[in-house]
């Protein structure tokens, strides 16, 4: 079987485009993604396109927006995985030997869509009763220090951490760093989360150009990077309720990468994860076993999840810096580990990274962990 | 503290209220493995049976997190708390939090379930939800 490597990335500037919309972005990352691979865009086989509200068919705009109409297509929708779903479902179309060069596109033009918090599909019976996003994470949070001992100031030390990385990249939504006492004086969302500690309602789209080993030879000139697992998992419903404070959905789906790609959780070099709030990127880091559980808020203390630290988490900003347009995220980490594991990420370069790991997780529904999980792994 | 409700239920499958103002939230128990599930299932998580009865649950659980909402959708007034409770059956379910000062509001807590007006039908009628309560009121 073929491996999948990823040889040509683009995305827009995360921010607000209020005179853009889904298909304008999606278009523009596309295209710079052919761009940088470096290909003649008529030999892209197919298309899997990622989007949450965008409505229907928003990929085939994108396709017809660029001149690639015609194409076999998919939208897909996974909630914040919809991306990194379509970039599984392009690797798959490889590795099943369908195609030699696949483009995954993510999208979305959120601000158009929703203001302030999300919350889960009205049909659900948490979302009847008040739940939203930031207060279910908030609810993990308040268990987490309850259980671990973490204090609101260590769980401040996440946004700081990661909006001193957006600072340095070009294309995060926040330029600007921030303190301790900025997170904890924001505008209270759901106790104890502030505004800080949220991702914001962001624009944006990225986009990735996949090849088989065939197709990678002929195109790739030294710059493709090595997709070496996509997994994908669903939450399970619980059968005895089990602690919030931690993912088994991000664990299984992380093992099923781990053992796809024949590395452990200690090789990895550095890590993209699903910060869509602070207090998720403690359970994500821990759910995938790059650090202990109970132990990462004192590990962001001690500096190791810095760019220059032991193990840097969300090097580009994470969600909660460089934003979160949901269905551009998944493809934005995939983005941001092709421009790491090149050597390309200017200000913010992680010296000697070869191996890069991008978590995503979406979506809230009834008496689940969590809907849909990905783990991808890149190797140089 | 609550009045007599009699209105329908904001959602009659998860929810069921009686004439008498009193009601359980209703969800599904498996025959072969007796496990419970909050909402209703139509095959069992654990074993797969689909032979799945349905169940009331006890009113009675135990506060597992919380948090206080202040920023919502335009559908509820905002501050409001909500919590997941854990009942004896083995579910844990989420809902508003009542009858407390934010600051009150305590991991482990006691608390039972309470049927009050929630929302209003497509019609403008009032409806029948739920919320947590403390189950103990601490003299002190």
């Amino acid at each position: 079987m073929t491996d999948v490597h990823v040889v040509g990335v683009g995305m827009t500037r995360f921010g607000k485009h209020p005179d853009k919309d889904a298909t304008d972005l999606g278009a523009a990352a596309l295209l710079e993604a052919v761009a940088d691979a470096g290909i003649d865009p008529r030999i892209i086989e197919s298309a899997y396109v990622g989007h949450v509200f965008q409505g229907m068919v928003t990929g085939q705009r994108i396709l017809a927006q660029v001149g690639l109409a015609g194409l076999p297509l998919s939208n897909v929708e996974n909630a914040c995985s919809s991306g990194a779903t379509a970039i599984r479902e392009a690797s798959l179309a490889i590795r099943a030997g369908e195609n030699d060069v696949v483009v995954a596109v993510g999208t979305e033009h959120l601000t158009s869509k929703f203001s302030g918090a999300l919350t889960p599909d009205p049909s659900d019976p948490e979302a009847a009763v008040g739940a939203t996003m930031p207060g279910v994470y908030a609810m993990r949070a308040t268990r987490y220090m309850e259980d671990h001992g973490m204090t609101r100031e260590q769980l401040a030390l996440i946004p700081v951490k990661n909006k001193a990385n957006a600072a340095r990249n070009p294309l995060a939504h926040f330029r600007k760093e921030i303190t301790v006492a900025d997170v904890l004086e924001s505008r209270p969302i759901a106790d104890p989360l502030n505004l800080h500690d949220c991702s914001p309602v962001t624009d944006g789209a990225a986009a990735v150009i996949v090849m088989s080993d065939r197709a990678a030879k002929k195109y790739a000139n030294g710059r493709g990077v090595r997709l070496a697992a996509s997994a994908l998992r669903s939450g399970s419903v619980d059968v005895t309720p089990t602690s919030m404070t931690f993912e088994p959905l991000t664990w299984a789906t992380a093992q099923d990468a781990y053992e796809r790609a024949g590395i452990g959780p200690d090789e990895v070099d550095f890590a993209e994860v699903h910060d869509c709030f602070s207090i998720a990127e403690v359970l994500r880091v821990e759910g995938l076993g790059l650090f202990e559980q109970g132990s990462y808020p004192w590990a962001v203390e001690r500096g190791e999840a810095d760019i220059n630290g032991r193990l840097p988490i969300n090097p580009s900003g994470g969600l909660i810096g460089k934003g979160h347009p949901l269905g551009g995220t998944g493809v934005a980490q995939v983005v941001e580990l092709v421009r790491q594991l090149r050597g390309e990420a200017g200000d913010r370069q992680i010296e000697g990274a070869k191996v890069g790991l991008a978590h995503c997780r979406g979506g809230k529904a009834v008496g689940i962990e969590g809907a849909a999980c990905t783990v991808q792994i890149l190797i140089r | 503290m609550t009045t007599t409700v009699i209105e329908e239920s904001f959602r009659p499958g998860e929810l069921e209220v009686r004439p008498d103002g009193t009601g359980n939230l209703l969800g599904s128990r498996c025959r072969s493995c007796g496990a419970h599930f909050f909402p209703t299932r139509e095959a069992c998580a654990g074993c797969l049976s689909q032979d799945l009865d349905a169940v009331k649950f006890s009113t009675e659980g135990v506060l597992y997190t919380y948090s206080v909402v202040r920023q919502s959708t335009p559908a509820f007034e905002v501050p409001y708390a909500i919590g997941y409770v854990d009942f004896p059956e083995g579910v844990r379910i989420m809902g508003q939090i009542a009858g407390l000062e934010f600051d009150e509001i305590t991991i482990g807590m006691p608390m039972t379930l309470s049927l009050e007006p929630f929302g209003e039908n497509e019609e403008g009628d009032p409806l029948t939800g739920y919320r947590f309560r403390p189950a103990e009121v601490t003299n002190d």
